[in-house]
């Protein structure tokens, strides 16, 4: 069955960018040769651009943390928002910044989204945390799972274990729980924390393990390379948010000893301690760093101003901000020997110095980094804000103008402070769909997504052309999944495929009956009781989609 | 294999042999069990349906212990702008409204048991009638013995329980209205206590043991674990309320959390939660979820239409668990003669469901609301029954 998109400024990043026809036999792009098989249906596109559907390689859409922060904060939810209120509007275009899921599912389709990756996926909580990616409809998801704080990792770094047993335990794991890549949160700190360590640097010894983060960075960084996972280790950098810390964040860098590193969120990790009030913008220090080696990738974590909600596996950098909640209320989790989890709202606010700065770092990160495809963006949804206010940050990336309007409204020392006017840099559209299509899935290995080539999975968008690129990206024309037209015009037509994205990995068989006797001594229950089957991934509407090895 | 039963999901090596009385009196349950053989379920669906076509008000309750069941009833309450509320909501929300108050420190089972050396257990024998394996899910092999402080109305049942698990056990009688009051002289009083070692009286005027204040002054990591259930004082949530500020003022220089336990009615609040942000008391206006803690729960629901006397309403009642349905009050009953119950239940003959996770698969969570256990069937599934989603779902088609 063949669909022929026609007449449409194609645009992937990949091929040139220009007028051509697309054509999709079935759930995937073909060439235009197919001409002997029925064509199912045509669309004539003129002043239309087509892209490959988005992928969000950093937003949290499942698993324990949101739906924490969903009970948490029921008065945060308004179906009947007033839509012109000032500061509100990323959230109006959302019942809540944590969203229930199918109306997560609906609005990322409403903006031309058709991957998403839950960032955080505890151990314990797979499960849950692919339940709740079951039921976001309409978008393939993901999960990396959180390592770097898990007691018997822990155990094992200090004990000196070879690194070929931390390797296959990382394998087991990733394996078990069903996810497609690795993620390191304040390596050691969460864990430090419940032994009511406050305070912990790239070199400092954990307080009952007598361990560094460098240690754990360099054990979990040498595994995921060993594994051949497609994603390089997404870590989370110690002091989060706090003033200094490009400092941990260069050491952590340094701590990957080369090799390949994705930093999370990193606007959140590039502060100095110049300036009036004694926090200031290194986001030139780590866009340098990025520039110069190839290894590195980032996702930015922009703030966006208004009501949102933090939530972090982060719990000693989540509890000392505890004061800083509006509202003054958060929640606050040891789990299982694994993790942790810290949920506070927080009101960015254009007018406050240090959320000012912060707006203005993420856009520096955009601007200050030449290579598209090694800087994704993000709001870390929904820590900086909802992931609904995508298309208002690709204006400020694509507009010097626009931008400079919102600067103009900041504290008046950020103002003074900051090098954002001297940043004359606009993206282009093939600048901004590399760095929402084609640069997050090559991050992961997607190597049939995220570009317009012949073979790869017929997600696409349309949009119409408009010289605002907010409007533009806000709604598409058309969205169509694995081939199906399911939304178009603003209606819905109805539900998609599903897939989840899983590392393909071999386990060690020893490591298996060693880890399911270790298990349950640690943890009080059996492996059982929590790894994830395929099976369970599994469904008439459901399928895995396993990706594997380095790109 | 996992034991459903309880809302620890107890996955003992071997469940039939472990002393376990909760398990043990389910399984006489079960034996005993009417099980029905339905006839005419078909006319039983045309006459339902067109109840609910008609229908005015539609309440979905009950005791959903499974994800599946949740979905569909989450599912099924929106395509018939219905209230949903679990009929035994009222002990979960005593924790949901203070968390959405105050804010929460909690710690899980495993992070408890590992590492937490002193627990506070608030409450009376019913906990351990509730969760018997309790004290062995939050016990391990270390060698350092943890101290527990039953604070509360705990007889000797309870004692034993607690030390035969290994731990260094301490009652201290107290009413419960008055054990946020009493925590927070203890704390007040303990450091100085510890320094002078002398022996302390509590509020209520017992004498505390000065090696207890020492042991209280020194932990580490204080646990605090209550049952909802057993919380049977006015107000209950303003007291749990009372209980999360100060574990948040220990934890300004110590660690200390919450264990607050649930019954499995916490799969439900999980999936209502993440489906429609909401966890649980919400009305369906035009497909859209609209939460009220108070005026959407079911016995709200029942008061209002009892009194408006609304006839075009109907109750569709879900049970996926095994004990008796005792949680409605007989006056209740009486009301919901007067209108349509579908029951959706093992007992009833109405739409007879398997047992969630006992006569079918089941994703269910633990009763610290972490695990989400996949719950594989241990007996047959009976021969013409169905899980309650299918029901669920044919009623809605």
């Amino acid at each position: 069955m063949i669909t022929r998109l026609k007449g449409a400024m194609c645009i992937d990043g990949v091929g040139e960018s220009k007028v051509r026809d697309i054509v999709m036999d079935g759930e995937t792009i073909c060439s235009d040769s197919l001409e002997h098989k029925r064509l199912y249906a045509e669309y004539h596109l003129p002043n239309h651009l087509v892209v490959a559907g988005g992928i969000d390689l950093h937003t949290h859409i499942g698993g324990g943390k949101v739906n924490i922060a969903r009970l948490l904060l029921p008065e945060l939810v308004q179906h009947r928002r007033n839509p012109d209120a000032e500061n509100e509007r990323f959230i109006s275009a959302l019942s809540s910044p944590v969203p229930g899921t199918l109306e997560t599912g609906r609005r990322y389709l409403e903006m031309g989204y058709t991957a998403c990756f839950e960032p955080a996926v505890l151990p314990a909580n797979a499960r849950q945390a692919h339940a709740e990616m079951a039921d976001t409809p309409w978008l393939d998801t993901g999960g990396y799972l959180l390592l770097g704080n898990d007691r018997l990792l822990l155990e094992w770094i200090r004990d000196g274990v070879p690194q070929h047993q931390i390797n296959d335990y990382v394998g087991w794991m990733v394996r078990a729980h069903q996810c497609c890549a690795v993620k390191v949160v304040n390596a050691g700190g969460i864990d430090a924390f419940k032994f009511n360590q406050r305070h912990m640097d790239v070199d400092d010894r954990h307080i009952h393990f007598g361990i560094t983060p460098r240690r754990i960075l360099k054990s979990l960084s040498t595994a995921v390379e060993s594994l051949g996972l497609a994603h390089p280790l997404h870590v989370h950098c110690s002091n989060l948010g706090m003033a200094g810390n490009i400092d941990s964040t260069t050491a952590t860098i340094d701590a990957a000893e080369g090799r390949r590193l994705h930093l999370t969120h990193a606007q959140y990790h590039c502060y100095g301690i110049d300036g009036p009030h004694g926090y200031s913008s290194r986001a030139e220090q780590l866009a340098d760093r990025v520039n110069a080696h190839e290894n590195l990738t980032i996702d930015v974590g922009q703030v966006q101003f208004g009501q949102t909600v933090t939530l972090s596996g982060d719990t000693m950098h989540q509890f000392a901000n505890r004061n800083l909640a509006r509202p003054r209320k958060g929640i606050f989790q040891d789990l299982e020997c694994q993790a942790g989890c810290g949920v506070l709202p927080f009101r960015y606010r254009q007018d406050q110095y240090v959320h000012g700065l912060l707006w203005t770092i993420g856009i520096e990160l955009f601007l200050r980094i030449k290579d598209p495809l090694r800087v994704f963006l993000t709001t870390d949804h929904p820590n900086g804000a909802p992931f609904t206010s995508y298309p208002h940050l690709i204006r400020l990336l694509m507009d010097y103008d626009f931008r400079m309007s919102i600067f103009s409204r900041l504290h008046p020392d950020v103002q003074n402070s900051s090098s954002l006017p001297s940043l004359t840099r606009e993206y282009s559209l093939e600048e901004i769909i590399k760095m929402t299509r084609l640069g997050p899935a090559r991050a992961l290995g997607l190597v049939n997504r995220g570009s317009l080539q012949n073979g790869c999975i017929a997600d696409l968008v349309v949009y119409e052309k408009s010289s605002n690129p907010e409007q533009m990206f806000s709604k598409p024309c058309m969205v169509f999944r694995r081939g199906e037209l399911v939304y178009r015009d603003g209606v819905l037509l109805g539900a998609s495929n599903k897939s989840t994205v899983v590392a393909k990995l071999e386990v060690n068989l020893q490591m298996d009956s060693l880890l399911k006797q270790l298990w349950r001594n640690r943890y009080g229950y059996s492996a059982e009781m929590v790894t994830v089957r395929d099976e369970e991934l599994v469904s008439s509407n459901r399928c895995i989609e396993w990706t594997q090895g380095k790109t | 294999m996992i034991c459903p039963f309880c809302s620890l999901l107890c996955d003992a090596d071997d469940l039939d042999t472990i002393p376990c009385d909760r398990r043990s009196s389910s399984l006489v349950q079960f034996a005993s069990r009417r099980m029905v053989t339905p006839t005419h379920l078909e006319a039983r669906q045309s006459e339902v349906k067109l109840a609910l076509q008609r229908a005015k008000c539609v309440l979905v309750t009950g005791r959903i212990a499974s994800v599946d069941t949740a979905r569909a009833a989450v599912a099924f309450a929106a395509k018939h702008s219905a209230t949903l509320d679990c009929a035994e909501s009222g002990h979960v929300f005593k924790n949901v409204l203070a968390i959405q108050r105050s804010g929460l420190n909690s710690v899980s089972i495993a992070e408890a048991r590992d590492h937490s050396d002193l627990f506070i257990v608030i409450g009376d024998d019913a906990m351990l009638r509730a969760a018997p394996r309790m004290p062995f899910a939050l016990s391990n092999d270390l060698p350092n013995q943890r101290t527990v402080l039953l604070l509360g109305e705990f007889g000797q049942e309870s004692i034993r329980g607690w030390k035969h698990a290994g731990f260094d056990t301490w009652a201290v009688q107290c009413e419960l209205k008055n054990v946020p009051t009493a925590l927070s002289q203890w704390s007040r009083w303990s450091d100085q206590v510890w320094r002078e070692q002398t022996t302390s009286v509590d509020s209520t005027g017992g004498l505390i043991a000065s090696p207890l204040l020492e042991r209280m002054a020194c932990a580490q990591y204080t646990t605090l674990l209550w049952c909802a259930e057993n919380l049977a004082m006015a107000e209950a949530d303003l007291w749990v309320e009372r209980l999360l500020i100060w574990i948040a003022s220990r934890n300004e220089k110590l660690r200390c959390a919450a264990l607050p336990w649930t019954s499995t009615d916490g799969t439900f609040q999980q999936v209502c939660t993440w489906l429609t942000g909401f966890p649980g008391r919400i009305y369906f206006r035009d497909g859209i979820p609209e939460y009220d803690p108070l005026r959407n729960s079911y016995e709200h629901w029942i008061e209002r239409i009892s009194e408006s006397g609304t006839p075009e309403s109907v109750v569709v009642l879900i049970d996926e668990t095994i004990a008796s349905m005792t949680y409605l009050r007989p006056l209740e009953w009486q009301w919901l003669e007067k209108s349509l119950v579908i029951e959706l239940t093992g007992d009833s003959a109405s739409f007879p469901t398997w047992m969630a996770g006992f006569e079918t698969t089941a994703d269910m969570f633990r009763a610290d609301q972490t695990l989400l256990a996949h719950v594989e069937p241990t007996r047959n599934q009976p021969k013409n029954g169905k899980p309650a989603s299918f029901w669920l779902e044919e009623l809605s088609s």
